[in-house]
This record gives C-alpha cells, structure tokens and sequence, in this order.
C-alpha cells in the first residue's frame, strides 16, 4: 500500500469574523507521523477538520496526494482517508462490534451486506486496539478511554491511508497512550499509513513524530523535525512557559519538562545572599525561584555539565565549579569558600555524596561552626545516598544536631527566608 | 459468526411481527357493529379477491355484509395500517436524524400545516368547489408547505442544522396553530368539524383514500429504509457520518423530502394522530436494538397492528358512536409506555 501525501496550501478560515487560520502552508510526506502541537486555541482541531473536509475553508486548499479533499466524493475519500475526532460520546446503544463494522461503509454498496472480508477487517481492527474483549458490550456502557480506543478501531477498519487524530491519547492511561502510539508508528513503518495527529503532549509528540507542526495563533510557527521545533526558545514563545530539555537515553530521542512560568524576574533585589550545595538538578527549581524573588543566589561545588550547573549558568548565577566527572580541585574547593563566606544563609539539598564532593559537606560543617545560619532539605538522615562508606553520615549527622535547620520540602525554604528577611 | 446470526434474527423478528400484524387485521375485520361471523367475513374476502364466485359455488351472502366487509372494513383497516406504520417509520427516521428521543414526525411542523390547511378547506368549504377530496389535498398542501418553509429555515452556510430546523420546527407550528386556533373562531359553527379532523380518524374511509395514499406511503417507508444504514452512523454525528464517507447533505435532504412526503400522505387522510410516532419506535427500540435496519421496518410493522387495533377498539367500543383514534392512541400507549421506561431503568435510548 501506498500511502498519501497532504499538501495544505495557503489555508486560511474564519468563524465569522474570528479568524482562526491564517494562509497556512505546510507538507506532509506519505507514510510519516506527523504531530500537531500549540497552545489551546491555536487553531489545531480547526486545522484537522479542514483537512478531513469537515470544514470549507474562505481560501486556500488541502491536496490529498495532488486532489483537492472537497473535490474528492465522500465515499471515496473515506476510502483514503479516517479521522478520530476529539468527542467520541455516542447515546445509541450500539454494540462494540455494530460500531467498529460502520468504519467498512465506504467499501459497502447501498444493499451490500458486510462481507466475511469485512468482518474480519474489523475484528482484526479491534485486535491491534485491544477492544475486542468489548465486542458485545454496548458502546454507552464502556468507559472513555475504551470508547477512544474503540473509535480508533472503526477507523482503522476503513483501512485508510491517511488517518487523522484529534487528541487520540487524552483519556488514556499511559500504558494505553505508549500502545495506541506505537501501533500507529507500526502501521506507519507497514503499511506506509500517514499519520497526523493533535497532541498536547509534547513528550510524546517528541517521541514520536517524524515532523511536527507548532501553530500559533493560527499560523505556523515552526515545523520541521522534532529537535527543530521542539526548542527551549519555541517553547518558551509560544506556550509561554520555561522548560528544560533532556535527551532521553531509553527512546532516542529527548523530554520537555516544564519548569515555571514565564515570567519576568521581579525587579526589586533583596539584599540577602544565598548559597547552594546542590547537584544532580535537586538545586534547578528552587535556584531559579530564589533568583525571580530577587535573592542573590550562589552555588557550587557543581560539575561541568550537570543539569545544576546548566540551569545556574542560564541564570547568570555565580558557581563554583568543577570538570567534568573530577573530584573537586583546591581551585574550586577555594572559590566555594569565598562564596561561602559571602553567603547570609547556606542551604544543603538533598544530593547524593561520594569522595568527589564530601568536601562540599565539610565546608557547610565549617559555615555552620562559624556561625552561618544553614538549611537543610532532605530526610533526617542520609540514607541512601551516601557513597562514602559512612563519612558523609557522619558529617551530615552532625550538621544537622549542630543548629542547621532540617526541612522537609525545598519550598519551605521560602518560609524559613520570609520570617528572616 | 455471531454476526450472520444477528441478521438470520432480524429476519425472524420482521417476518414475525408482519405475519402477526396480518393476523391482527385479518381479526379485526371480523370485528365491528354490525355482527358478522368469522366464516362469513373470510368468505366474503376470499371471493372478493379472487373472483372465485363464478367458479366456485360459494354461499350468497347478505348484500349489507359484502358492504360493510368490503367497502367499509377492509379499507378502513388497510389506511389504518398503512398510517400506523408510517407515523412509526417516519417516528423512527427522526429520533435518528435528530438525535433527539422527542422527536416525532410532526416535528417539522407537519402537522399544524396540515391542520391550518383541512381548517381552511373545511371552513371556506372547499368541497363545494374543488370536491370530496378537498380536505385530504388542502391538508396535504399544508403539510408540505410547512416542512418546505421549516427546511428553508433550518439551511445553514454548511448545510442543514438540525438544530435550527428543530427549533424552526417548534416556532413554525405555533405560528400555524395559532391561525388554525383563529380560524376555528371565526368559523364556529364549523368548530366541530375542525377539531374532530384534528383529532385525526379513519371514518369515512374509502377505497379511494387507499388508492391515493398507501402508494406514496409504502414508497416512502421503502425509500427510507435505503438509508437505514445513513441514519446508523449519523448517530454518532454529523462529523462521523462525513468522514464514514457519507454525502451528508443530500442524504439528509433526502430523507426530509421522503419523511415529509410519508407523513403528509398519512396525515392528510386521517388527521394528526398523536403518540404513535413517539412511542412505537422507542418500544421497537427497545426490543431490537438502535441499528436502523431492523429499527424501521420492526418499527412499520408494529405501528401498523398499533394502529389497526386502536381504531378497532375505537369504532367499536361506543358503537354506533365512534371515538376519535388519536384519543385512545395516547390512552393506551402513554401508560404503556410509561410501563416500559419503568421496567427498563437503565438511560433509555
């Protein structure tokens, strides 16, 4: 089977006067997952619905492998091409079965019976979509998310080759979400199927796509392979929110995980100084709100590379640091202390030691000795993550009876600072 | 495979129910005011039909009782039928395109454009100039009329919106009612007439009334039935009819012109019957199921042994006197009805 290119050419539509799609022109290739992302409201489902010939749009045109979608006979169209629309509540008592067998109309002549081909077309439908379990069970009874994967099997059983979702993964749970999306990634290697679908995901939208398209405010504000789109920059401008990027060793390819939102720092500095020992990325958030709450924030000892050091570097923030997977030199040992002695309170996150940066544990031992006024986050006790051989234990056992203050979440350290300052 | 099983079912259920609603109007025949014996009413069917009294060396029978069987009865039960299982096909097709369980074949403001127009024939006494058939062709008028104008209304930039015609429908028949209402005022002594039309009935029927209407009532609930798979997927929406391959449009003008078609024969011939539309499809429904393929043609059968019996209890019941069908319609099928939603408590449609 071949599959069928889209060519959507200069699409503009509007409600009335609200424009929501403004000259759209974007491509995609026959037999690649194709994912639609943006904020709500962007114009996604509005898109889909012009491509599914659902909606007529005031100018421009959607080619299906070369032929205008509303020039093609509907018939022949559902041939071509199936769609999984967003609500699928239906109030007919229909069974499973009845319902996955109406995705074989557009093969049936008027008083055609469904052949035993067809039957099996859909029992084979419900099989990769786990739902024929379902089968004789009414289409009202069954929850939303068999009902979405119920609805993907009537569409499967029209045996398309462009198949169109809107957010087919929302009312799954993740073991049916990773199912659903790798079957239409198999049925795309295949049987050359075009998939295009809406996701608001970006994980997955990552995870998956061959090409992904970011709308905003009806226009297309980037598309191109994944790792193109899917920028800390486009992110950040179109959804108004900060994000970090992590490749993803277990999938290839990388995840999104927001941060906070977007806002600008609040101007007014406070005149109290902060330092944190942190690393492995339990020091990111609360770096970063202390910076927008105008706190001035040191931090180190952190090595090159580390996600700590990443984020810290992004806020501009003075770090003490280290090469990579090297033990902490007398250099860095040497800047931590300067640091240290700036800092009005130090703050110990919950970060696992090694004999790389115990003598990050024993400057804070230090600090706390001469008075400065430290914070600890994590557990009573170092359980778990001391790689020492119980020296960390010790150092850490005693911070913690010597005055330092023991917090059980990084957000109370807010509380701590809003009654000292 | 379950699934062939199914249709062997559907075919046991139809020619079922059709065998017995034979039963039921050949039963009724022989039920009436005047007394005459089952053998007597069979035989003079048989010979009627047949033409076998030339023949065959069958018994005389009264002149009177060949009437009443012949001109009287008969014709009488096969416009009942045919009306019931309009009302009840069209009823069905409705609940479907409309997505809606009150939807019933006066929706489109069927018939308070037929009523507006009997009430104007019988008031303006068209008979006297255009006829016997003034009142049946008058309301008939109506009938498409109203539809014609509620379907204009309902037309959308994409198509047609049931939504909007639903509510055209709603705001059309008021209109209409009111005139109808400001008729029977101005005309008071043909008041009585006006309202008993409007509580529809089969006295007076004759072989004439079956020879206009049945034809385009049966050619109706047939061409409907070609769309029965349509109405199937239309009921999961407008959008999933589309992309099932479904020319939307057309189908749905469609089946309004054939609906409309259907229930204006029926109402023009024997008023507006209420309740029979509204409640036999949800009763077929509920014994066979939502699928349109065996909805509708279950759905005719039943409305028309509905149908049949009711008027035979309404001619009978009083006799001499008669009681307007559309009142023992609702008399009987309204608790029975409510009996049925009882019984099933589970979401009903």
């Amino acid at each position: 089977m071949k599959g069928l290119s889209l060519n959507i050419d200069k699409l503009s539509f509007s409600y009335g006067s609200q424009k929501i799609l403004e000259d759209l022109t974007v491509q995609f290739q026959a037999g690649s997952f194709v994912s639609i992302i943006g904020p709500n409201g962007s114009g996604k489902t509005t898109l889909l619905k012009n491509i599914s010939a659902a909606l007529v749009p005031q100018k421009g045109k959607v080619l299906l492998q070369g032929q205008d979608v509303l020039r093609i006979k509907p018939k022949k169209l559902a041939r071509q091409m199936a769609v999984v629309p967003q609500d699928t509540a239906v109030n007919f008592a229909f069974t499973v079965f009845e319902t996955v067998l109406m995705g074989r109309m557009p093969y049936l002549k008027r008083f055609e019976s469904e052949s035993d081909r067809d039957v099996a077309v859909a029992r084979w439908a419900m099989e990769v979509t786990h739902t024929w379990h379902l089968k004789d069970r009414s289409i009202t009874e069954i929850s939303g998310g068999e009902r979405q994967r119920v609805i993907v099997a009537r569409a499967l059983a029209q045996e398309p080759q462009v198949i169109l979702l809107d957010e087919p993964v929302a009312h799954l749970d993740p073991q049916h979400q990773m199912e659903l999306l790798e079957l239409l990634q198999t049925l795309k290697e295949s049987k050359n199927l075009t998939v295009v679908t809406v996701l608001h995901d970006l994980n997955l939208a990552a995870q998956f796509s061959d090409y992904v398209v970011l709308l905003h405010k009806g226009k297309v504000f980037a598309a191109g392979r994944p790792e193109e789109v899917l920028t800390v920059k486009n992110i950040e401008q179109v959804y108004r929110v900060e994000v970090v990027i992590i490749p993803n060793e277990l999938t290839g390819r990388f995840n999104i995980i927001p941060v906070a939102k977007s806002t600008p720092p609040q101007g007014k500095l406070r005149n109290c100084r902060i330092h944190l020992v942190c690393g492995g990325g339990s020091g990111a958030f609360i770096m970063d709100r202390l910076v927008r709450s105008g706190y001035q924030v040191s931090c180190g000892v952190l090595n090159i590379g580390d996600n700590d050091w990443r984020k810290a570097r992004e806020l501009g923030i003075e770090i003490a640091y280290e090469a990579p997977f090297s033990p902490i030199s007398e250099k860095a040992y040497q800047k931590n202390e300067r640091l240290l002695d700036r800092a009005d309170v130090v703050v110990l996150l919950s970060l696992p030691f090694g004999a790389g940066n115990l003598s990050n544990l024993e400057q804070v031992y230090s600090a706390l000795k001469q008075g400065k006024k430290v914070l600890v986050v994590g557990d009573r006790n170092l359980a778990g993550r001391d790689f020492t051989g119980g020296k960390a234990t010790d150092l850490y056992d005693a911070i913690v009876k010597d005055g330092a203050v023991l917090l059980a979440e990084v957000k109370d350290i807010f509380n701590v600072l809003e009654t000292m300052y | 495979m379950e699934y062939r099983e199914r249709k062997t079912r559907w075919k046991l259920i139809f020619f079922g129910s059709l065998s017995g609603t034979i039963l039921v109007m050949l039963l009724c025949l022989t039920i009436g005011a005047v007394d005459i014996s089952v053998g007597e009413t069979f035989g003079i069917v048989v010979s009627k039909i047949l033409k076998l009294g030339s023949y065959f060396n069958f018994p005389q029978y009264p002149a009177s009782h060949e009437v009443i069987i012949w001109q009287v009865r008969l014709p009488r039960i096969i416009l009942a039928s045919a009306v019931g299982a309009a009302l009840a096909a069209v009823g069905g097709v409705f609940q479907g395109l409309f997505k809606n369980p009150m939807a019933d074949p006066y929706v489109l403001g069927i018939s308070a454009g037929a009523s507006l127009g009997a009430a104007s024939a019988i008031a303006f006494q068209l008979q006297s100039v255009i006829g016997f058939f003034a009142v049946p062709a008058a309301a008939f008028a109506g009938a498409l009329a109203s539809t014609f104008t509620v379907y204009c209304l309902g037309k959308v930039r994409t198509g047609v919106s049931v939504y909007t015609l639903l509510l055209a429908g709603v705001a059309l028949s008021a209109f209409f009612s009111a005139i109808t209402s400001f008729i029977i005022v101005l005309h008071s002594r043909e008041t009585h007439q006006i309202v008993f039309w409007m509580m529809g009935g089969f006295s007076g029927t004759t072989w004439l009334h079956v020879k206009t209407a049945v034809p385009v009532i049966c050619g109706g609930i047939l061409l409907l039935y070609c769309f029965a798979r349509e109405l199937n997927a239309m009921l999961f929406g407008d959008n999933t009819a589309r992309h099932l391959g479904i020319d939307l449009n057309r189908v749905k003008k469609a089946i309004l012109i054939l609906a409309a078609m259907t229930t204006a024969a029926a109402v023009a011939v024997s008023g507006t019957i209420g309740f029979v539309g509204l409640i036999i499809p949800h009763m077929v429904r509920l014994m066979v199921g939502p699928d349109h393929r065996i909805l509708l043609p279950a759905a005719a059968v039943f409305g028309a042994a509905f149908m049949v019996l009711t008027d035979t209890v309404a001619r009978t019941i009083l006799a001499p006197a008669e009681i307007p069908v559309g009142v023992l319609t609702a008399f009987f099928g309204g608790p029975f009805f409510i009996y049925l939603l009882r019984k099933k408590k589970s979401e009903f449609i």
